[in-house]
Order: C-alpha cells, then sequence, then structure tokens
C-alpha cells in the first residue's frame, strides 16, 4: 500500500456524493487503503433507497443539465467501483439508531461502527478528509 | 501509430473514471509492457503523471490530437530494478557520445516503442528487447553496436544475446537513457 485515507462523509446532497467517492476512488486507484465513515446525513450516501436519487443541493437545481453533459458517473457506478476497488465503507452505528435505520438498509458490505473504529483507522493515516 | 501492449479507451469518461480504468487495465499487464491510454479528461495530464509516479509505473509522454489525449505509460518492473549487470563490455554515456560521429558504428535502442518515441539518441535503431531475438538480421554485424535502454538492464540482456549471435564488437550503454544527457530527437504520433 502506497498511503492511507482516511475520510468522514457526514452530507448528504448529490455534490457531497461526487466529493466523497471521487477523492476515495482516485485514492484507492493509487494504491491507497481507504475507509469511509459514513454519519449523520453521510449515511444517504450508502442508503440504498438513496444513493441512487440524491438531490442537489438547494438553489443548486440548475446544474443538473451541467451534471449531465459533463459525463461524470452515476453515484451508484461510483460505489460500485469503489467496492470493488477495496474501499472500506463504516456506517455509523450511533446515527443509525437516531435514524431508525437497520445495516439492512445499506449498501450491502458496509461495516457498522462507532467513533473510535474509525479514529483506530484513522490514527496513522496519511490524508484525513471531512466533507 | 506507437505500437503498445494494450489501448484503454477512456474518453468521455470524467474524474476520476481515467485513473480508475487505467489502474485496473494495468493489473491486466505484464511488467514491463505499456498501455495507451486515450482521454478527453483535460485533467487526466496531471493525474495520470501524479499516478504514475505514486504508484511506481513509468511514465512515457502524451501525444494530443484535437480534444483526444493519447498518454502512454510502461508497468514498474521490479526484477529489472535488481538485475545485475553481467555483461563484461560496457561504456559510459560520456564514451558514447564521443562515438557518435563514426559511421561503422550502431547505436541500438532496446526500449519498447512508446518509450523510443518520447526521447531517443539521434540516429538510433529501434528493436524491442521482445523482438530482438527475430530482427537480429536487420543489424550489420560487421559494425560495432552499442546497445541502450532505460537503466542498463534489458541492453544487458540484448548484449548478451547480440554476442551470442555472432556479434563480434557488442558495448552495453550502462547508464541508460535516464542518465543520458546529450540531445535527442522525439518520433512523431
Amino acid at each position: 500500500m502506497a498511503g492511507k485515507t482516511a475520510i468522514i462523509a457526514s452530507n448528504g446532497s448529490l455534490f457531497d456524493a461526487y466529493k466523497v467517492y471521487n477523492i476515495a476512488t482516485a485514492a484507492a486507484a493509487s494504491d491507497h487503503e481507504v475507509a469511509i465513515f459514513f454519519t449523520f446525513e453521510g449515511l444517504n450516501l450508502i442508503n440504498k433507497e438513496a444513493y441512487g436519487q440524491l438531490a442537489l443541493p438547494a438553489g443548486k437545481e440548475a446544474m443538473a443539465e451541467g451534471l449531465k453533459n459533463s459525463n461524470v458517473p452515476a453515484v451508484t457506478e461510483l460505489v460500485e467501483m469503489a467496492q470493488e476497488l477495496g474501499v472500506k465503507f463504516i456506517g455509523c452505528q450511533m446515527t443509525m439508531d437516531v435514524f431508525g435505520l437497520k445495516k439492512e438498509a445499506f449498501v450491502d458490505g458496509i461495516e457498522v461502527g462507532g467513533a473510535v473504529t474509525f479514529l483506530e483507522f484513522a490514527k496513522d493515516a496519511d490524508v484525513t478528509l471531512t466533507f | 501509430m506507437i505500437q503498445t501492449d494494450k489501448l484503454l479507451d477512456a474518453k468521455g469518461l470524467a474524474c476520476p473514471m481515467p485513473i480508475v480504468r487505467t489502474k485496473k487495465a494495468m493489473n491486466e499487464l505484464e511488467p514491463g509492457q505499456v498501455i495507451e491510454v486515450q482521454a478527453t479528461d483535460k485533467g487526466s495530464l496531471a493525474d495520470i503523471k501524479a499516478w504514475a509516479k505514486s504508484s511506481g509505473n513509468q511514465y512515457l509522454g502524451t501525444f494530443e490530437e484535437g480534444d483526444v489525449l493519447k498518454h502512454y505509460l510502461r508497468k514498474a518492473d521490479q526484477a529489472e530494478e535488481k538485475e545485475e549487470v553481467a555483461f563484461p563490455h560496457t561504456l559510459t554515456n560520456a564514451e558514447l557520445q564521443e562515438q557518435l560521429g563514426r559511421d561503422d558504428v550502431i547505436v541500438l535502442d532496446v526500449r519498447e516503442p512508446a518509450e523510443y518515441a518520447f526521447g531517443h539518441i539521434e540516429g538510433a535503431v529501434s528493436i524491442p528487447l521482445g523482438e530482438l531475438e527475430n530482427r537480429t538480421q536487420e543489424l550489420d554485424a560487421e559494425k560495432e553496436v552499442f546497445v541502450i535502454c532505460r537503466t542498463g538492464n534489458r541492453s544487458d540482456f540484448a548484449a548478451k544475446q547480440l554476442a551470442e549471435k555472432g556479434f563480434g564488437r557488442v558495448k552495453n550503454a550502462v547508464e541508460g537513457m535516464t542518465q543520458w544527457d546529450g540531445s535527442t530527437e522525439q518520433s512523431k504520433a
């Protein structure tokens, strides 16, 4: 492994998905060990019902056209790519409890853990990002 | 048209897909093989270079044709870095430089065609190491042959092959193109 990248995803709009997954897949493709900790609204990005139809941020609806024309991959495609490249998805147990969601509500292959699970991974990461 | 081992079409894809696809395609290559990555994402130029650096692969260069960027990469070869140079007759780049004016010498470049294309010694003959076995008849065995590659390892193999095939005067330019500071020329796309 060439390095280690730890990401916290704590927001749930379509833009947030691209910020998180673009960096995650790029890092994984560069042989980084990557983990994403999904917490609060960030859980949308791995929620089976939500992640394929994430909303644009309020007031940015006009950018839908731009996204379509610039050939950016679908969020579902990026998630599949990230998992294929070995990116570890960690769902925040505490937020899942608050939202009343079970592990089954999320894409397959996620781990569920608390803050310490993420900290353990992030403590010796080369790159740490929060979105 | 540069000969490569694999062509990856990443045209129309936005960041980070060209890199992700390149990474996957590289996994399928053997060490030392060369890939051409075609992309229309303008950011791929900087990204491919940075990716090659962090992943330890060799970035050879990029040609631009209209909207299409054609990137050339060679997969890292661990064995190549460690192999000990065994062919006894060698010369330094400075010594090679002095010999270039003579007309009874051949400079033989045994790197891959894409490596050759992005910078080689003027007048050097290009025969990749993998093809040398079947193409030695293209070379005049009466002439003195100076073999060069990137770091002196492939040229070491090539020099041994030529000596076995009856070439009497062969020398390995051990320092290779990475340390060549004389003039070079590029091939056309």
